[in-house]
This record gives structure tokens, C-alpha cells and sequence, in this order.
């Protein structure tokens, strides 16, 4: 058969091999749609369609035992003309408003005092595990941890606040607290990821620009802004968008900590649209609350990009 | 060789239809139950299963309650229901069109070939399963409020541990002595989730004899002076009257014993035989003229099945239903609801069981009285009561007042109702 050795291919096989291989050489970017087709096959089943029959099932006044209805934007307009609505569009701005910042924020914290303390030092993968630990429980986990804290008869946190402020708010029972409650409980989730985001970032900068940095007598403030920022704006947008994207879509820990309350202080608009659509089966509508609420994480995704400049990483 | 050959067949074919034939038939029963109550039916279904071996099997799914009837839904659209489920009476004008109507089934009236007696059931429960002719539930039990109190307590502070209040009065007098001996003197609502506020809030409103709606559901009827009254007696239990502080828990509260009185349902038992508090349970006292209680109950049902399902199931379906309702003493005793079914309640080993006669038989006689008062029944059920209890639980935290609150409930209840 004229096997040369071990390994050799028969010939026909040989020709085969060589003509794909002079296909995928004339054709460079068919190689890598084919390794990425499984997932995309995945992700048009599981994600891209249920975002298209989401948008569909929002035209109408859907119950398929009966027969569903195409009322066109009767569902819109219905969300449109309710304040519960509106508040909880209200809410998850304010929500993200908080949260972002916190979450971003306390990840860079914690990415910079890793990354200053010095890989080589002793115990640093102790800190780095504790800080990035809280990102590896589930979001009812934290919540209920958080609600115990807080709670005001046996919460830890609760206790100690009140021993030291007598007249300290009873955080998830106040309108005005709820929300920043939540907030710190999920940044208290989140932003070991986001450390981990940014120390990739941090390490990814040049030594050399430090040490000339030092040699012309930066302090350390004017390393953070003028050269660990802006070199850092990759890791930035990432931690950016992905931050945006989960903290419009809260909902785990504002049913199990505040159920949306007190009254509708807490309800955002994953929330309402959970309740619309399985509380209440109003599955139209609450499917247009979710085209809603896509519309609004993609505005302000692209909005952050833009703001901050960050275009070009990008591309 | 032909001849053989054919023989070889038809033995073939015969064995492999009896083993079919000898295949059981499997169910699958989704409920809603967690904690003792799940254990109580596990226990059910288990002797079922042993029973039963080689004929019928049942899958018991438990544990989610939350999104409970938006799966079953789901599910029905799916066309992958379970065989049975629950469904609170309450909810039934909600989910009637996802359930199998058990008396005109696909294939027949279920109640009659299973031989289920109707008079074996609490008449109101059962009463209660029926829309338009059509039958849909088979009761399970009845499950609600009552008044649990701290016995030593009540002996600390002068009062009667075995006499617990009955009326205004006496309930004032010894919250009043509760509250000077430094403990919370009372919690009306188990851990005052919103919806827990509603409810103590309901059981004023109804014991003053007000509806929450007009027959016909066209509009909210609480907005009056008994609601207001009821919702002011509710706010004063955690700020005026200084029993209890907004936003605490009384369950945590009276397992910690300290907590003079709370109210909370059958399901608190575990806890309180826990938490070592020498405990004792009174129905609902009487505050304002009829000593009603928040309730409901669940009952058994045959989700709507998909087209062509075959006769056998439904009927083995209806053998399990009628096979818990005949052990429903086991969940009375365990999962410490009261069984809808006549036979199963005067069931000796339930009647001397420890659970039956420190709390149960009070949740009984509120039962048999008529006095465990149902939550609303509609279409929008849902959507009205978190409309409500919005704005009772601000009332309760003091952000807006009792006037403020039901009248925001009031003018969103119509606005549900009436489409706006």
C-alpha cells in the first residue's frame, strides 16, 4: 500500500489533505468560522433566537391555550402609560448608577493592592483567593447573606451600626436605603472578578515606564492617572460592559433581600418584568419590558464606549 | 424452518408485550411544598410507591415555590406537564384553563371511575374546585394563621400561660404587661414580608366584617373608615403602641424568645419545637368582632394533559390523589395542615399526636367554625395584591400614612380591575 513509516497517510488522503489545505491557505477566515461554528449553532438556538421570538411574542396578547393576538405596539404603549413602569426604569438606572462605579471601583482598589503588594510576597494568593471568593457563590447565597447582616433584630452589621449611631437607618426597610444596600452587597459579589480583569491589565504594562516615571519624580497619584489609567482602558471597557450588562439585569438580589420594596422602592426593571411575566402570565407585555430593557443596556454600553473614549480599543 | 420460524415470532412478539404489560406507569407529581411539609408528602408518596410497586410509579418533583405556577403553566404549553400538582383554591380562576376539569376529562368524568366521594371532604373546600360546572380540585387541607405566645412569659409578667387572650381587651392588657417586662409584645405578621403585612392587615380588615372588593370585582371596597382603622391598628403594633419595631422578624424574634406573642401559620411548628421556647398556640383572637384568619388551601389537581393521553393515566393519577387524601392524616401530623378529607381527620394516631394537640386541633376548630378567610379570588389576584401590599408595608415603616397608603391601593386596585 506503500505505507512509509508510521504516521504516513495513504495517498488519496494525502491529496485530500492537501487540497483543504490549499482551500483554508486561499480562504484564511473559513478555518476560524468553522471552529467557531458549534457555539455559533449554540448561540442562534439558545440566544439570538429567544431574543427574536422575545421581540415577536411582544406584539402580541400572547396565550397560546386560547390563541394569541397581534395587537402591534398595544404592549409598549400599555408599559409606557404605567408609573410602576416608568419607576422601575427609574430604579435600575439609579441601581446601576451605584453599582457600577462601586463594583469598578472596588475591583481596581483591589487590583492595585495586590498588584503593589508584589506577586513574590507571602500570603498574597491567600488575599487575592478571599478577595475573589465571593464571586464564586451563587447570587441567592449573597443575598441571603446580606439580608441576615442587614436584617435588624439579629443582622451582625445592623448590630454594630446601631451600637455606634443609635439612630441608624434600618437599611432594607428605608425607600432610601434599599437600593444602596444592594448595591454594596453586589459589589461585594462582583468585584473579585473585576480584580482579577484589572490585574491581567496591571501586569500587561511595561516596568520600564514606571521607572522612568520615578526617575522624573511622579508620585504615586500621577502614576494612577497619567499612566495606569489610560494604559488600562482595555481592561476598563471590558470590565465596563460586561458591569453595565449585569447590573441593568439585577434581579436575584433585590427579590430575595427587598421583594422590590419597601413598596416598589427597590424594583428594577428585571423585577417588574419577572412579575409581569410570571406573576401575573402577562407574557406580551413583559416581553416587551425585556426589549425594553436590551434596548437600554445596549444605548448605554455604546454610550460608555463612546464617553470614555474607548473606540479605537475596540476596533 | 418456515413454520419455526414463525413461532419463533409470535413467542417473540408475546414476551415482548408482556414485558410492556408489565412495565408500571409512571407519574410525575410537581408540587410546591418545602421544609416539613415536603418531607410529610415524600413520607405519603413513599408508602404509595411501596404499595403500588410494579403498577404505578410517582416522580415527586418538590421544593420550588416561587415560580411554582409559572412552570406549570409552562409546562402545559410545553406539552410536558406532570400527572398531578397543587393548586391553592384561590389561585384556581387563574390557572382553571391549565388544568384537566376532573368531572369532563378527555376521557370521562374522573371523579366517578375513581370512586371519589365528594361528601368525604370538607364541604367549602370542596365547594371551592368548581368553576362553571366544571370540578378541578381535589382538596388537600386547610392551612393558616394563628397566635402563638411565650409561656414563660406570660408567667413572668402575671399572666395566665394556659389562658391566652381571647378578645381586644385582654390582648391589650397583656401586650401592655409584655412590652413593661422589656420583651416585643406582639408581631402580627411572621417575618413581615410585604405580603405578611398584607395579610395581618386583611385579618383586621375582615374581622371588622369588611370586603376587600365588590362581588363582581369592579372595584376596590377598603378604602372606609374599617380599613382605615384596620391598617392604624396594624402601623400603631410597630410604632405608637411600641409592641414591636418595623421591619423586625418575629420568627427570629420569638426563637430567640424574645417575643411575647406572634402570629404565624401551621408551618412555624418545627421552628417553635426547635427553638426550645416553651410555647403555646390560641386561634386568632378576637379583635375586632369576628375572630377570622388569614387561610387557604391546597388541593390536589390533573394538569392539562396533552392530546391522545391515554385513559390509564389520568385513572392512575386519580389512584394517587384518592391514595393521599385517604393518608392526608400523615400530612396533617407532619407538614401541619389540616386535612380536607373527613376520614383522615378523626384518624386516632393523628388525634394523639403531639402536633394535633398542642396546635392543631385550634387550627381545626378555626377551620370547622368558618373562620379561616381565603385570600382574594381573580384573574389578576396577583397583580392586586402587590398593589396592596405596596403600600401597606410604607404605611408600616412610617413613610406614608394609613390615609396615603389605601388610597394609592384603592386607586391602582381599580386601575387594574378596570383596565385603565
Amino acid at each position: 500500500m506503500g505505507l512509509k513509516g508510521r504516521g504516513a497517510i495513504p495517498a488519496p488522503f494525502s491529496k485530500m489533505r492537501k487540497r483543504i489545505g490549499r482551500f483554508f491557505y486561499r480562504h484564511p477566515g473559513v478555518e476560524g468560522f468553522l471552529f467557531a461554528l458549534p457555539y455559533m449553532a449554540l448561540w442562534a438556538v439558545f440566544l439570538a433566537w429567544p431574543v427574536v421570538y422575545g421581540i415577536y411574542i411582544s406584539l402580541f396578547d400572547w396565550d397560546p391555550l386560547r390563541g394569541s393576538r397581534f395587537v402591534g405596539l398595544a404592549n409598549y404603549l400599555e408599559l409606557f402609560r404605567e408609573p410602576r413602569f416608568w419607576n422601575a426604569v427609574t430604579n435600575t438606572f439609579k441601581f446601576a448608577g451605584m453599582a457600577i462605579p462601586l463594583i469598578l471601583g472596588l475591583g481596581l482598589v483591589f487590583a492595585l493592592m495586590v498588584w503593589g503588594w508584589g506577586r513574590k510576597r507571602r500570603g498574597i494568593v491567600v488575599v487575592q483567593a478571599s478577595l475573589f471568593f465571593p464571586y464564586l457563590l451563587t447570587v441567592s447565597i449573597v443575598a441571603i447573606v446580606w439580608k441576615w447582616l442587614l436584617e435588624r433584630d439579629v443582622g451582625l452589621f445592623q448590630h454594630f451600626l446601631s451600637s455606634v449611631l443609635p439612630s441608624a437607618p434600618v437599611f432594607l426597610t428605608e425607600p432610601a436605603w434599599a437600593l444602596p444596600a444592594i448595591a454594596i452587597a453586589t459589589a461585594w459579589w462582583l468585584a473579585g472578578y473585576r480584580m482579577l480583569v484589572f490585574q491581567a491589565g496591571l501586569e500587561e504594562i511595561p516596568v520600564e515606564l514606571f521607572e522612568s516615571a520615578e526617575i522624573d519624580g511622579a508620585l504615586p497619584y500621577h502614576k494612577l492617572v497619567h499612566l495606569i489609567l489610560p494604559l488600562l482602558k482595555p481592561s476598563l471597557l471590558f470590565a465596563l460592559v460586561l458591569t453595565t450588562i449585569s447590573a441593568f439585569r439585577t434581579f436575584g438580589q433585590v427579590l430575595i433581600m427587598t421583594e422590590g420594596g419597601p413598596g416598589w422602592a427597590s424594583e428594577v426593571l428585571a423585577l417588574y418584568l419577572y412579575r409581569v411575566g410570571f406573576d401575573y402570565f402577562d407574557i406580551g407585555k413583559a416581553a416587551a419590558s425585556g426589549v425594553v430593557l436590551l434596548f437600554l443596556i445596549l444605548v448605554i454600553t455604546l454610550l460608555g464606549v463612546r464617553i470614555l473614549g474607548l473606540k479605537s480599543e475596540l476596533q | 424452518m418456515r413454520k419455526v420460524l414463525m413461532v419463533l415470532f409470535i413467542l417473540s412478539v408475546g414476551l415482548g408485550l408482556q414485558t410492556l404489560a408489565a412495565k408500571p406507569i409512571k407519574l410525575t407529581f410537581n408540587t410546591l411544598f418545602h421544609e416539613a411539609d415536603a418531607k410529610a408528602m415524600e413520607k405519603i408518596i413513599q408508602m404509595f410507591n411501596e404499595e403500588y410497586k410494579g403498577n404505578i410509579e410517582v416522580e415527586l418533583i418538590q421544593g420550588r415555590w416561587a415560580q411554582y405556577y409559572a412552570e406549570l403553566r409552562l409546562s402545559v404549553l410545553a406539552g410536558t406537564p406532570p400527572q398531578i400538582g397543587i393548586c391553592h383554591t384561590n389561585k384556581l380562576v387563574e390557572m382553571a384553563d391549565y388544568l384537566t376539569p376532573l368531572n369532563a376529562s378527555p376521557v370521562g368524568d374522573l371523579i366517578e371511575m375513581a370512586g371519589v366521594d365528594p361528601a368525604n371532604y370538607v364541604d367549602a373546600a370542596w365547594a371551592a374546585g368548581e368553576i362553571e360546572g366544571r370540578h378541578y380540585l381535589i382538596p388537600l387541607d386547610t392551612h393558616g394563621w394563628g397566635l402563638w405566645y411565650n409561656k414563660d412569659i406570660f408567667a413572668e409578667v402575671g399572666l395566665d400561660p394556659e389562658n391566652p387572650p381571647r378578645t381586644l381587651a385582654e390582648f391589650i392588657d397583656a401586650c401592655e404587661r409584655i412590652k413593661a417586662a422589656g420583651y416585643y409584645a406582639f408581631h402580627p405578621a411572621e417575618d413581615a414580608l410585604p405580603r405578611k403585612l398584607r395579610r395581618a392587615w386583611y385579618v383586621f380588615f375582615w374581622q371588622m366584617g369588611g370586603q376587600l372588593f365588590d362581588e363582581a370585582y369592579t372595584h376596590a371596597t377598603f378604602n372606609n373608615p374599617k380599613g382605615l382603622l384596620a391598617l392604624q391598628f396594624l402601623v400603631d403594633i410597630f410604632n405608637d403602641f411600641g409592641w414591636n419595631e418595623p421591619g423586625s422578624n418575629g420568627y427570629n424574634q420569638f426563637a430567640a424568645g424574645k417575643l411575647g406573642m406572634l402570629v404565624a401559620g401551621n408551618w412555624f411548628y418545627g421552628t417553635a419545637v426547635k427553638s426550645g421556647v416553651n410555647w403555646g398556640y390560641a386561634p386568632m383572637p378576637n379583635f375586632f368582632g369576628t375572630p377570622y384568619t388569614w387561610g387557604n388551601s391546597h388541593q390536589l389537581v390533573i394538569p392539562l394533559q396533552p392530546k391522545g393521553t391515554p385513559k390509564e393515566v389520568y385513572l392512575a393519577a386519580m389512584e394517587v390523589i384518592k391514595f393521599i387524601s385517604e393518608h392526608s392524616y400523615i400530612w396533617t401530623m407532619y407538614g401541619g395542615h389540616i386535612t380536607a378529607y373527613k376520614p383522615a381527620a378523626e384518624n386516632p394516631e393523628l388525634l394523639a399526636s403531639e402536633y394535633w394537640t398542642r396546635s392543631g386541633k385550634w387550627l381545626n376548630e378555626m377551620a370547622q367554625k368558618g373562620l379561616v378567610h381565603y385570600p382574594i379570588n381573580h384573574p389578576k389576584g396577583s397583580e392586586l395584591e402587590h398593589a396592596i401590599q405596596a403600600q401597606i408595608e410604607l404605611a408600616v415603616n412610617g413613610v406614608i400614612s394609613p390615609q396615603e397608603a389605601l388610597a394609592k391601593a384603592e386607586e391602582e386596585c381599580n386601575k387594574i380591575l378596570q383596565g385603565g
